[in-house]
């Protein structure tokens, strides 16, 4: 092989072996749906943790709906860093990202410590926590489409 | 004080001692088949949302976090059966079969804890081998849900 061919290959090499491969990026359909999943067990088990308070439903199982929604709080942030507006999310979300991440981030650090409280002291310590952990209603008059 | 006066007297100290008495709330029918459905609905979109990561739909950060939440709310299900209320999507033999269902329930709760143990330690490959084994709703809704 002569001088120029070699250099042609080690340069093909070099280049292929830097190329950087191309994240794929999801089908919006699927960000969509995978945060609605998430969204929906947020509704769910707030709406199953207050049965069990207002005797609906039983009591032993409270801490352990605090216990979902603390993990799910943590799904959400990931879910919405992909810029894929609809599905119910106000373009705001990505245009006023700092303030929407701040929130969720405090939603997923507040209901950790609910969790934690729940597990320690059971209802009675956990209730005083409940208004400030779960401020979904502020999040969503700001960022969520009016249903 | 007259024999009228103290029987009034001791009727309204019951009166008030009856009103005073908590209030023992009682869930209806309709609030215990709502509680079982938001703890199938958290099943259904967890598993779902898992299902969309090994399916690579999605990216893999919440892999772990999922098989918790799946595991955490297995627990939730079976104390939510305990009242007998067919109805909603529940068969009568959710309760006629109790054994069964309970032990399906139970196998339920102890498959989806070493899932979600399995995820934190081993991630992508482990749960891909043991998600069709730990999550066997079909099985049991054949037997127990009435067809939607």
């Amino acid at each position: 092989m002569n001088r120029l061919s070699q250099f042609a290959a080690s340069l093909a090499v070099a280049v292929l072996a830097g190329l950087p491969l191309a994240a794929q990026a999801s089908d919006p359909t699927d960000v969509i749906d995978y945060r609605k999943h998430i969204m929906k067990t947020l509704g769910e088990q707030s709406a199953a943790m207050q049965a069990t308070l207002q005797g609906k439903a039983p009591a032993e199982n409270f801490v352990l709906h605090t216990q979902v929604l603390a993990v799910a709080a943590s799904q959400a942030l990931v879910a919405f860093k992909e810029k894929v507006e609809g599905g119910g999310s106000k373009p705001d979300v990505w245009a006023k990202w700092p303030d929407f991440e701040k929130r969720m981030k405090e939603l997923a650090a507040n209901t950790a410590d609910l969790a934690k409280t729940a597990k320690e002291g059971g209802a009675a310590a956990a209730q005083p926590k409940l208004a400030s952990a779960l401020t979904c209603k502020g999040c969503h008059d700001l960022y969520r489409e009016k249903k | 004080m007259t024999r009228f006066a103290k029987f009034v007297g001791g009727f309204a100290v019951a009166v008030a001692m009856v009103t005073a008495l908590p209030i023992i709330a009682r869930a209806d029918d309709k609030d215990v088949i709502e509680y079982r459905e938001h703890i199938m609905k958290t099943l259904d979109a967890q598993t779902a949302a898992i299902g969309m990561i090994v399916s690579t739909q999605v990216g893999d950060d919440n892999l772990v976090a999922h098989a918790e939440a799946i595991a955490v709310t297995a627990k939730q299900a079976l104390k939510s059966f305990e009242a007998k209320v067919p109805g909603g999507e529940s068969k009568p033999e959710v309760w006629s079969n109790w054994p069964d269902f309970e032990k399906r329930m139970k196998d339920f709760v102890e498959k989806t804890d070493k899932l979600a143990a399995s995820a934190k330690t081993g991630g992508m490959p482990v749960v891909m081998e043991q998600m069709v084994d730990a999550l066997t709703c079909k099985g049991c809704h054949d037997v127990y849900r009435s067809k939607k």
